[in-house]
């Protein structure tokens, strides 16, 4: 079955999901309205001074961004440099220059993201993967961005909207395709 | 955003409730399905579905109307519905006999759409909501991304491995073939 078909079976799954509990939902009008008349209109002056205390300021949050950038930074010089790997059909590479994370995410990983490295700082982040032979899609997250066209990849094909990039490993198209 | 719809949630900020009930039957529905989604449970999927209704109300005047109102009303909403989730594990989570419908009925409609509701329901619940967000309500990964406070490449791994466990689930059930799409 195509993936376009599971993605139609889900749409129709989940539309029916939902109808059958539509029932309950009625007169969910009139139930919130009384609720909602029966509160005091406005805010306590505790709740907004609570509410004020409470919210992450954007100075913290960048304080806190900085001091782990930094840590992440230490501890990347601490670790020694190890050479990259020759290129194989399970070496999967993308030039991400400035990148703090890179991963690459797969049906081989269950789409779990898999870490990059770039023991050298050049730019390059690479992953060596043990791979049986078959078809393989999968794509790059850099800081979190999702990179679905890797120019080593065989093909591309569109799904959710977006490209993943496909390789076949131990073989050809024709003969992993079917 | 409609200019009726920005007229009612002008109304509704001036404490028009009928206005605001106008809201609330044009995305109840939609609400729901991101409630039940997170919480598999029609009972409390419609508890949260009030709350979510009352506590964006009372919020209202923090919505952004540049923002879409969906989205906002969904993010309450997922907010409201993970909180419930986390009240439910702690008073020990109850089993969830609501979603699994009538067995005999099922097999009369459409044993395939059983098929994949059973898979949907037997995903970890990190995954639920983005699959119901991206097939029910047709939002964009960054939609998907703001409701649930996740960043976009996260939401993408997560539909991807979704959909693959949902598939693997139909391919070993016999419920479709196993076929590179």
């Amino acid at each position: 079955m195509r993936w376009d078909e599971v993605d139609e079976l889900l749409r129709a799954a989940l539309q029916k999901e939902v109808a059958e509990g539509v029932k309950r939902l009625e007169g969910l009008e009139e139930r919130v309205i009384q609720e909602l008349a029966r509160r005091p209109a406005r805010e306590s002056l505790w709740q907004r001074i609570r509410e004020f205390l409470t919210r992450p300021t954007p100075r913290w949050a960048l304080v806190g961004a900085m001091a782990a950038l930094l840590l992440g930074f230490a501890l990347g010089r601490l670790t020694s440099p190890s050479p990259i790997p020759q290129w194989s059909p399970n070496l999967f590479v993308i030039a991400a220059p400035g990148a703090r994370s890179v991963a690459v995410v797969g049906d081989f990983s269950a789409w779990q993201p898999l870490p990059m490295s770039d023991p050298d700082g050049d730019g390059i982040w690479t992953a060596s993967i043990p791979l049986p032979p078959g078809r393989y899609e999968y794509a790059f997250l850099v800081d979190g961005k999702w990179i679905g066209q890797d120019p080593l990849a065989e093909e591309y094909l569109r799904t959710f909207g977006e490209y993943v990039s496909v390789r076949y490993v131990g073989g050809s198209r024709e003969n992993l395709s079917s | 955003m409609p200019a009726e719809e920005l007229e009612l949630i002008q109304r509704s900020l001036n404490g028009d409730l009928e206005a605001w009930g106008e809201i609330v039957c044009r995305y109840k529905e939609a609400v729901f399905a991101v409630t039940l989604s997170i919480l598999r449970n029609y009972a409390d999927a419609e508890d949260a579905t009030q709350d979510a209704f009352i506590r964006a109300y009372e919020n209202l005047r923090k919505y952004d109307l540049s923002r879409k109102f969906s989205t906002w009303l969904f993010t309450v909403a997922a907010n409201i519905a993970k909180n419930a989730l986390r009240k439910r594990r702690r008073e020990r989570d109850p089993p969830l006999p609501e979603m699994d419908g009538d067995p005999a009925e099922e097999v009369h409609t459409d044993l395939r759409l059983a098929a994949v509701r059973a898979a949907v329901a037997a995903l970890p619940e990190a995954y639920r909501a983005p699959v119901v967000l991206y097939y029910w309500h047709g939002l964009s990964m960054e939609e998907i991304g703001q409701v649930l406070g996740l960043p976009v490449g996260t939401v993408k791994t997560r539909l991807h491995r979704a959909r693959a466990l949902i598939r693997a689930k139909l391919v070993e059930q016999g419920v479709i073939q196993d076929a590179v799409g």
